[in-house]
């Protein structure tokens, strides 16, 4: 009698015990429909029409043409290249410079290791806006503190106008944002190197193995899903640069600076062509999610 | 099977992350409708842009608890930024979610939201003596071909050139300014920024572009050089290809004490001038003289007390055309018949009645009106010495060409026409490149 009603009363546990987990789920979930999945499905579905925020017009269906546009469209070519140079330089520098910060630093005692996580963490936690103000005055051509310390070594012979030159003001870009991204990989990595079982580097030691071959041999395949969640996430910041363009030079000079995201924003929101706009944000998400599909496979091939 | 839906969900989620809203459908906007039988409203929201003063809670709150003793009407005031009061507003709109206030200038209430049907006409509340009174080219930014009213105005001013006077008299260029007048010529202009250079042998001034922010200086210091004008008169297509402009362009950029700089907007070229590194700005007006680089060390002072003096843009013909500020309340169309009615007396409250001094003294600008329900508004700023000698200015308002179709992107293709022009010094390419590329956004 016993044995037949176990298998009943399991049943109505486990329905209560899932009715409560979805009912857990379910705040969650609300918000994950209503901010992730349905404005996904609407930017979608937003790119096929010549959709432009007035009232008198209705939103007309125009099939792939903001897609052709975007690939006849010069400005938006400048602004993919833009942010390719972008993740290209930004994220193998964010990830070998904070590899290399971490390496030096994970070992040490207690207090000093605080210090310099807080050091690099700083900029994360700071306000973009507040960075990127200090930043413009650092780089400002009339009485900046590089051009200053530059031409008072006598390393310039003139005042360089950083942001103003479209020779220097992507690099100067990509110069913030590096700054602003190494805290957290630092973080990480100083938590992955602790984590790094010591009976295995003990034993390599032991064995003869050399720091490097320590490192390549054993640190290093323990690091991968630590690095590979680093790559991804700086490789999707890297390609939603948005506000140190938007505060510091506006996609100029002679578009130098234009970066997808921006020109996202610039055409939905100052040209009010909500349709184009969805339609790179549609083209920037198949670059970041082949990006970081490729990323997922190299690393698990490794 | 796994990995493509991994694909997928990396896909949904990096789709997420760069989305931005889109506003579905075009329907007009009537999230608020419903109350239509006539009753009173008896709250209203006011989003204002930092208008002056209006721009201030603790002076706007007294204005609205006026409002509200002599009404009854309470109304909630959410302040703007300009740097992104425009994306609130819009978001607003696209939610169906817009105040039923809004205190901007007509290349917002008229060209932009207006033209896309999201305010209430309110030609009906001018009636002929109205219309005798208000200056007239400031009702005609507020119309639209069609004769639709926008925005009701209430304040205007002419914007200008600031100049260091104590820079200008240590390098004896002083005497190129007209001070009484304050207009000076093309001639003027050039000999001074020659003897500033050659005294300080830095940059005197900037043809800054980085943005939009401030471009109306740069705009009107190449349009007023040898008189040649942004838009046609009928405001159907930009014209500052001709060759008066590039001209203008053209001796600018040739000029040692001129820098085109890619790395300022105008609220940089301010500071610049404030803190006395620039020895003229281009990007200036009234609040400026009154309160420069917005930093209370005294009006019409620099940094170190050195003595700003406002001037006209200069000219060949002595006669500038200076570049008109409208500001002034319109009402979105919200659907709700009584909060329009209560939006207008608002308006009216504001804009024309006995209150209208105060409303008028926060804006810190000049009356669009000479006179509000028999209240005198020539006078208002009477006791005010630094607006009274301003006001000399206000006689050269220009076109308030900004409701021209086509505007924001012909704002853009500006800037980043200056910006060509610095890079490659191809003045009349690049004029002809992004002239051309407004024209097109005019003609669409």
């Amino acid at each position: 009698m016993a044995n037949k009603k176990q298998p009943a009363m399991s049943r109505a546990l486990v329905r209560r015990e899932t009715t409560s987990g979805y009912l857990f789920l379910l705040p969650s979930l609300v918000f994950f429909v209503g901010f992730v999945i349905i404005p996904m499905v609407m930017c979608v579905v937003t790119s096929f029409f010549d959709a432009n925020l007035n009232a008198t017009q209705s939103d007309v269906f125009i099939g792939f043409q903001n897609y052709v546009e975007l690939f006849h469209d010069p400005v938006f070519h400048k602004a993919l290249i833009n942010t390719l140079i972008i993740v290209v330089v930004s994220v193998p520098i964010t990830c070998i410079f904070s590899l290399w910060v971490s390496s030096a630093i994970y070992n040490m005692k207690g207090p000093l290791l605080s210090f310099f996580r807080c050091v690099f963490y700083l900029p994360v936690v700071t306000g973009s806006v507040a960075v990127t103000v200090v930043w413009k005055w650092m780089y400002n051509n009339y009485y900046g503190i590089l051009n200053y310390v530059g031409t008072s070594t006598g390393i310039l012979d003139h005042n360089i106008n950083w942001l103003g030159d479209p020779k220097f003001a992507l690099g100067c870009i990509i110069l913030i944002l590096l700054t602003t991204s190494v805290g957290q990989p630092i973080v990480l990595y100083v938590s992955a190197l602790g984590n790094v079982d010591t009976s295995l580097v003990e034993a390599a030691k032991v064995d003869g193995a050399t720091n490097l071959q320590v490192f390549w041999k054993i640190k290093w395949p323990q690091m991968m899903p630590t690095t590979l969640y680093i790559l991804v996430i700086t490789t999707i910041n890297s390609f939603q640069c948005f506000a140190l363009i938007q505060l510091l030079t506006s996609g100029g000079p002679n578009y130098a600076t234009e970066t997808v995201m921006y020109y996202i924003y610039y055409s939905a929101f100052k040209l009010y062509r909500l349709g184009y706009g969805n339609a790179m944000g549609v083209i920037l998400a198949i670059f970041i999610a082949v990006l970081s599909a490729i990323q997922f496979k190299l690393a698990k091939e490794k | 099977m796994k990995k493509i839906l991994a694909f997928v969900l990396a896909l949904t989620m990096s789709l997420a992350l760069v989305s931005c809203g889109g506003s579905g459908n075009g329907s007009t906007p009537s999230s608020n409708a419903g109350n239509t039988n006539g009753e009173a409203a008896k709250s209203l929201t006011l989003w204002t842009y930092p208008v002056g003063e209006w721009g201030k809670e603790e002076t706007v709150k007294k204005l609205m608890d006026d409002f509200k003793a002599e009404t009854g009407i309470e109304v909630k005031v959410e302040y703007l930024a300009y740097a992104d009061g425009d994306d609130k507003v819009n978001t607003a709109l696209a939610g169906k979610n817009a105040p039923d206030l809004i205190l901007e200038g007509p290349e917002r209430l008229v060209a932009n939201w207006g033209a896309k049907g999201y305010m209430v006409d309110l030609a009906d509340m001018f009636d002929e003596q109205d219309k005798g009174e208000i200056n007239e080219a400031a009702l005609n930014a507020c119309t639209t071909e069609n004769g639709a009213v926008y925005e009701y105005p209430m304040v205007m001013t002419a914007h200008c050139m600031g100049v260091n006077l104590d820079a200008f008299k240590e390098a004896g260029a002083d005497k190129y300014l007209d001070l009484e007048n304050h207009t000076w010529t093309t001639e003027d202009f050039k000999a001074a920024m020659t003897a500033m250079h050659d005294h300080f042998g830095t940059t005197i001034g900037a043809v800054y572009c980085a943005g939009q922010g401030g471009d109306q200086g740069t705009r009107a210091l190449v349009n007023n050089l040898y008189g040649g004008t942004f838009t046609n008169p009928e405001h159907t297509a930009y014209t500052w290809d001709d060759p008066k402009n590039v001209q203008a362009l053209q001796d600018l950029y040739d000029m040692d004490a001129i820098a085109f700089d890619p790395s300022l907007q105008g609220a940089d070229e301010i500071a610049l001038f404030y803190n006395e590194t620039l020895k003229i700005a281009s990007c200036w007006n009234i609040q400026q003289q009154l309160n420069p680089n917005g930093a209370d060390t005294g009006a019409g002072k620099t940094l170190n007390g050195q003595e700003i003096v406002p001037m006209a843009f200069p000219t060949e013909s002595g006669e500038p055309k200076l570049q008109g500020g409208i500001w002034g309340f319109g009402i979105f169309d919200n659907g709700d018949d009584a909060k329009i009615e209560a939006a207008k007396t608002f308006i009216k409250y504001m804009c024309d009645s006995a209150a209208t001094v105060d409303a008028v003294k926060a804006a810190t600008f000049f009356p669009v009106r000479s006179n509000a329900e028999g209240t005198d508004l020539t006078g208002v700023w009477g006791d005010n010495e630094v607006m009274n000698e301003y006001s000399k200015l206000m006689p050269y308002l220009g076109d308030y060409y900004q409701v021209t179709a086509g505007w924001a992107e012909a704002r853009t293709a500006w800037w980043n026409m200056l910006q060509e022009v610095n890079s490659t010094g191809n003045v009349a390419g690049a004029v002809e490149n992004f002239c051309g590329q407004a024209n097109a956004a005019a003609s669409k």
